[in-house]
């Protein structure tokens, strides 16, 4: 692997403090290292002079791979009509789809993009070897998986009895055992509820065939999360997602931290998409934003990071989500094509087809909820901008979800087209809040990647750090991006130069190289002591439950392309 | 044809589907086996029949593609008017190889003449030479068996059908193995007879007869038909795991040609029907401990999917307590082993799904049914059937070729589809298909996350494109459409109409198996392959989509690769000859 000097680049990266200094990055070994380490001379130089340089960008929360993904596939061929690139062969493998990509277009635009590490939310675990299959064939990017664990069994059984010691051994040989990152509620407790009666829940229903509620679940889980001290704790999705109303739910969930214990310093739950669980009114005519609410409780709640699932006017979606109970009830609202799995013993998905339209009046109150969140907080470490890809929108309209964030102008060109009744209704229009790129580069660098807890090599441009680089031909001293728009999405749409782990794989847009990353998982450690017990309440389990043996659901390390551990110590005690 | 023989031979509705002989004989003694032609070169028809035509031992069936003089089996599963031939190519003499734009051939409700005769039977020989084989030679070999280490292997995944059991216990000696504890009689006979029928070395056609070659020679000649070829077709790999199914996708993609998958003559209506409606699914676990209904249309997994009735349906589970606590249906057009497990048989006229599912779909909403009879079915039961639907708790439906292959075809999966999507207003239902091959769903799971396609994909313009009538397999051959094949872990020969094989006689074909396909008679490159689940690990798809890890039990034979590696090493020979190495 050859040494690159990147000279006098502009350069953004808030976890070194560092915010447009004009400065030079060594890079070696795929490494990024001290100037002195490489020899400048025989170094391939690269001058970045005028040009904004981030580290790779990461996303923290888009469907990227698994069996929802794939089945989303097969129901949308017309999503690959007209969407198709053809191979450069042997750089480039062909590229097909918008909403659900295939795993080549995935890598490829994110790495067009200059993101280099992304996570997939949410895999049940029993189909998790698939999910694995396709982010091993997902070019270029680095990802993680997080484990759907809300509507498992034998997690319920275990909440149900109270071992909070078993709970946590329990949730620590999943992770390792499917080679995931961290622990996902989706709906809590509303799978088991949609298998067992055919609906959802609300946060303190009670779960059929058990005597808890989706609070309970938050809680232990959290508690767990916190025994296990995962890097990233809580991934939730809150209960009542998609019904005008939710913001309170949303405002309960988020409350729930006061009641986890909390044994480390990083943030206690993420809830995810927090657009689609920010909805004010009690129908979809009186529907209103909640952000402002939803702003407020975060400010009154340290511990909680979100991220903003912002709806992109004007683009297809397919909706897909592990809340199985919602997507029934949004085919009956778009009456077309639906997928309905359910997975024994864990969890169970809905997807369905679905359009953001500008005139619509639901449409915009969605896309300005997320907006509105993002700006009255104002806090670029706890709010961290997706769209829930492919739900809310494509991730390759990133740069025009930042173009909001960063550009009051922006947003005003759009709500030119947008639904004047529901704009009426919104604060947005008078919001003046404009984030700058080092915010930017907090939100999509810095924060998601201390979020993941990967912050040591990920996420910034410091020594030691994975060299995941993107340069962006934007000139941040000549073009100011709020007023000038339009070049900033141009030029953050299509680096100008991307680095993944030491090599260039993308120049002026395009790319030149086709590599593949690692796949991170987790693998917390479990006491001696409390692996006899687990071992016999899994073997008892499985037996009943399950209609696989234990030994295919484990995942074996070799079975993955690229696979890092990430050894925990937890404090699970014996 | 003499005036006595017209009013002689009286016209009839051919099916052809699976039986537990055809697999049990096909993975005990090879297609090319006495045992096998007993069990496929044989047609049954019903009693009445029989003796209405003045049968004695054999008939002459025939239509406009083909004639074949079958053993005749008295059957009283089989109605009147109807006769059963097993899949094989005896049955696809006759089978219709218009698609219809679906990519599904005929295989099912074809029309046909039946008349008794004097005739020889037809041999497979003689079926072959019809088709055009290249050469009829096979080297089967058995591998070489080296009794010494006893071990036994637990939680043996079974690489035959979708079902994908993965309890079996497996004991070896040596490499060879002595008892399959767990598997059904299919599983038994492929594991214990494993190393019978071989293709050990790999061989090259050379003036009309096969000439031995070494492993690198035969991946050579494979890579330069590959390369050479215009537009090739590569087909087969539900038989084998992902990873060569990802490679066989970059194969395609490298030489601008096809990959499908067997689906595209099994379940591919099935995935038609996904594409315009969606599905609802399920896992083999939520059936066990929720279903309380379980409805089998157009299958039969007592012979097909052996075990799946025991897992499924007689296993206790938390919510509902094993068969007593469920009620079973079978639909089907002829009486089956399964529909004798049913406590409503609905026996259905041949290739009348389509209006059968429209009454249910109408009985549900309580429109009224004018028709006495619905299908051959009594109004009354149609309305039966669909208050047992919509008053159970949690109803399964599983669905097979019967299905998927006869009148509407892929609109018949978009009919039951929509059934179920209706009946979830009522209570939770869910439907899915029985694959066949073990890894069929895994052939479709790559392909759609390779190219968006489940399969049938095309690409001739350097991007994937699934044209179903065009680019499918069926289609492809029959209008002669390739110019060479690559043939992986599948016996096209075996499974399509008469004129897509002929097509193979006159294109060079590759054909990578563990062994002797009859697909190997039109073979101009035969490169063995280790067996997935038997010698190689691998991953593939339970047909409920469910990925699960095959095992290693015993080392390949010398000098054989897993399909994996012949197929990585191809793939990097095709790229060196097209200059696209990286």
């Amino acid at each position: 692997m050859s040494e690159i000097l990147i000279k006098n680049g502009i350069v953004f990266d808030p976890l070194n403090g560092i915010n447009g200094e004009t400065l030079d990055i060594a890079v070696k070994n795929g490494k990024i290292v001290d100037l002195s380490q490489i020899n400048p001379s025989t170094a391939l130089v690269i001058d970045a002079k005028g040009k904004v340089v981030m580290p790779g960008g990461i996303d923290i929360h888009s469907h990227i791979a698994g069996a929802k993904v794939n089945i989303g596939r097969l129901m949308r061929p017309e999503d690959h009509y007209l969407t198709n690139k053809p191979h450069k062969l042997p750089i480039r493998r062909a590229e097909t789809g918008l909403t659900v990509p295939n795993v080549f277009r995935i890598g490829y635009d994110y790495a067009r993009m200059g993101y280099t590490l992304v996570v997939e939310p949410a895999t049940p675990p029993i189909k998790t070897r698939h999910t694995h299959e396709e982010l091993d064939d997902i070019p270029i990017i680095d990802k993680a998986a997080f484990l759907l664990v809300d509507s498992n069994w034998l997690a319920l059984d275990l909440i149900t009895m109270g071992s909070r010691e078993l709970l946590a051994s329990y949730l620590a040989w999943l992770l390792s055992t499917t080679k995931t990152y961290s622990l996902k509620l989706v709906d809590p407790g509303s799978d088991i509820t949609w298998v067992l009666t055919g609906r959802g829940i609300d946060i303190d229903d009670q779960i059929p065939a058990y005597n808890i509620t989706p609070r309970d679940i938050i809680r232990e889980m959290g508690y767990a999360a916190q025994l296990l001290d995962l890097p990233h704790k809580l991934h939730i999705h809150c209960n009542r997602l998609g019904y005008p109303g939710n913001y309170l739910t949303t405002i309960k969930t988020m409350d729930i931290t006061k009641d986890i214990p909390r044994l480390s310093d990083t943030p206690v739950l993420h809830v995810t998409h927090v657009q689609f669980t920010g909805y004010k009114g009690d129908c979809w005519s009186t529907l209103e934003s909640g952000g402002e609410d939803i702003a407020k409780t975060l400010r009154a709640n340290p511990h909680v990071t979100l991220d903003l699932g912002q709806v992109i006017l004007g683009r297809p979606s397919t909706t897909m989500t592990a809340d199985a109970p919602f997507e029934y009830v949004l085919y009956h609202l778009t009456r077309w094509k639906w997928v309905n799995a359910d997975t024994e013993v864990e969890s169970a998905a809905g997807i369905v087809p679905y359009a953001y339209k500008k005139r619509s009046y639901v449409n915009t109150i969605q896309w300005v909820i997320g907006l509105e969140i993002a700006l009255l907080t104002s806090d670029p470490w706890r709010v961290i901008p997706t769209t829930d890809h492919p739900n809310a929108g494509p991730f390759k309209d990133y740069p025009v979800m930042f173009s909001w964030l960063i550009s009051r102008r922006a947003r005003e060109e759009l709500m030119k087209e947008v639904n004047q009744r529901a704009l009426r209704k919104a604060v947005l229009p008078a919001l003046e809040t404009e984030f700058t790129l080092y915010d930017l580069a907090i939100m999509t660098r810095a924060a998601p990647a201390k979020l993941l807890g990967l912050g040591k090599f990920k996420g910034h441009l410091g020594i030691g750090a994975d060299a995941d680089i993107a340069i962006y031909d934007l000139n941040p001293k000549e073009v100011d991006p709020s007023r000038e728009y339009e070049k900033f999405v141009k030029s953050f749409k299509r680096a100008w130069l991307v680095i993944k782990g030491g090599e260039i794989v993308v120049k002026e847009g395009e790319i030149v190289k086709t590599v593949y990353g690692k796949t991170y998982y987790a693998e917390p450690e479990i006491p001696v002591e409390l692996k006899k017990e687990l071992e016999a309440f899994l073997a008892k389990k499985f037996k009943e439950y399950y209609s696989i043996t234990k030994d295919s659901f484990i995942i074996r390390e070799h079975e993955l392309r690229n696979p890092v551990k990430i050894p925990l110590e937890t404090r699970i005690k014996g | 044809m003499s005036k006595t023989e017209l009013e002689k031979a009286k016209a009839f509705v051919l099916n052809t589907g699976r039986s537990l002989m055809q697999g049990i004989s096909m993975e005990e003694e090879s297609k090319w086996s006495k045992k096998y032609f007993d069990a496929v070169a044989v047609v049954e028809m019903n009693p009445i029949d029989i003796s209405s035509l003045g049968v004695r031992d054999r008939v002459k069936v025939y239509n406009e593609h083909g004639s074949i003089v079958l053993r005749v089996k008295p059957s009283n599963n089989v109605p009147p008017g109807t006769i059963f031939i097993p899949m094989g190519p005896w049955a696809n003499m006759l089978t219709d190889p218009e698609t219809d734009g679906t990519g599904m051939p005929r295989l099912k409700g074809v029309n046909v003449f039946v008349e008794p005769t004097d005739e020889p039977l037809t041999k497979l020989i003689d079926l072959l030479k019809a088709l055009g084989a290249k050469q009829l030679e096979v080297y089967m070999e058995d591998a070489p068996l080296k009794t010494g280490d006893k071990k036994v292997v637990e939680n043996v995944v079974c690489p035959f059908c979708g079902d994908l059991c993965d309890h079996l216990t497996i004991e070896v000696d040596g490499n060879k193995v002595v008892r399959n504890i767990g598997g059904c009689a299919i599983s038994s006979a492929k594991f214990l007879n494993y190393h019978r029928h071989r293709i050990l070395r790999p061989y090259i056609r050379e003036q009309g007869r096969l000439v031995e070659v070494d492993l690198d020679k035969a991946i050579d000649a494979a890579a330069d038909i590959l390369a050479e070829s215009k537009y090739p077709l590569i087909f087969g790999l539900a038989s084998t795991d992902v990873e060569t199914n990802r490679y066989a996708v970059e194969l395609a993609e490298l030489t601008h040609g096809v990959v499908d998958n067997t689906s595209v003559f099994c379940h591919g209506p099935t995935a038609l029907a996904v594409q315009e409606v969606g599905a609802v699914r399920y896992t083999f676990g939520v059936a066990v401990h929720l279903a309380d209904l379980v409805i089998f249309w157009g299958c039969n997994p007592l012979e097909a999917h052996p075990n799946h009735v025991a897992r499924v349906v007689m296993r206790e589970g938390r919510f509902v307590r094993g068969r007593k606590e469920r009620k079973i249906v079978v639909v089907d057009a002829r009486r089956t082993p399964t529909a004798n497990l049913a406590d409503l048989f609905i026996q259905i006229e041949p290739g009348r799904d389509y209006e059968l599912l429209t009454a249910l779909r109408m009985a549900i909403r309580d429109l009224d049914i004018e028709a006495p009879t619905v299908a051959g079915v009594p109004r009354d039961k149609v309305v039966e059937l669909a208050e047992m639907m919509r008053t159970t708790k949690y109803g399964v439906i599983f669905f097979g070729l019967g299905l998927t292959m006869t009148g509407a075809k892929y609109k018949n999966i978009v009919a039951a589809i929509k059934l179920v999507q209706e009946l979830n207003e009522w209570t939770k239902f869910g439907i899915l298909p029985m694959r066949g091959h073990y890894n069929v769903a895994g052939s479709n799971q790559v392909s759609l996350w390779t190219t968006g396609y489940p399969y049938a994909v095309d690409y001739a313009r350097g991007f994937p494109r699934m044209i179903i009538g065009m680019t499918s397999a069926t289609d492809l051959l029959s209008n002669g459409d390739v110019d060479a094949a690559l043939i992986i872990a599948s016996d096209p020969v075996a499974h399509l109409p008469r004129k897509a094989v002929e097509h193979l006689s006159k294109i060079p074909v590759i054909v990578i198996d563990a062994k002797w396909s009859l697909t190997t008679a039109f073979a101009d490159v035969i490169i063995p392959g280790a067996y997935v689940g038997i010698e190689c690990e691998g991953s593939a798809y339970r047909l409920d989509e469910v990925p699960i890890r095959l095992k290693k039990v015993v080392d390949p034979p010398p000098c054989i690769l897993c399909d994996s590696e012949v197929l990585r090493k191809l793939v990097e020979k095709v790229k060196a000859k097209k200059g696209v190495s990286s």
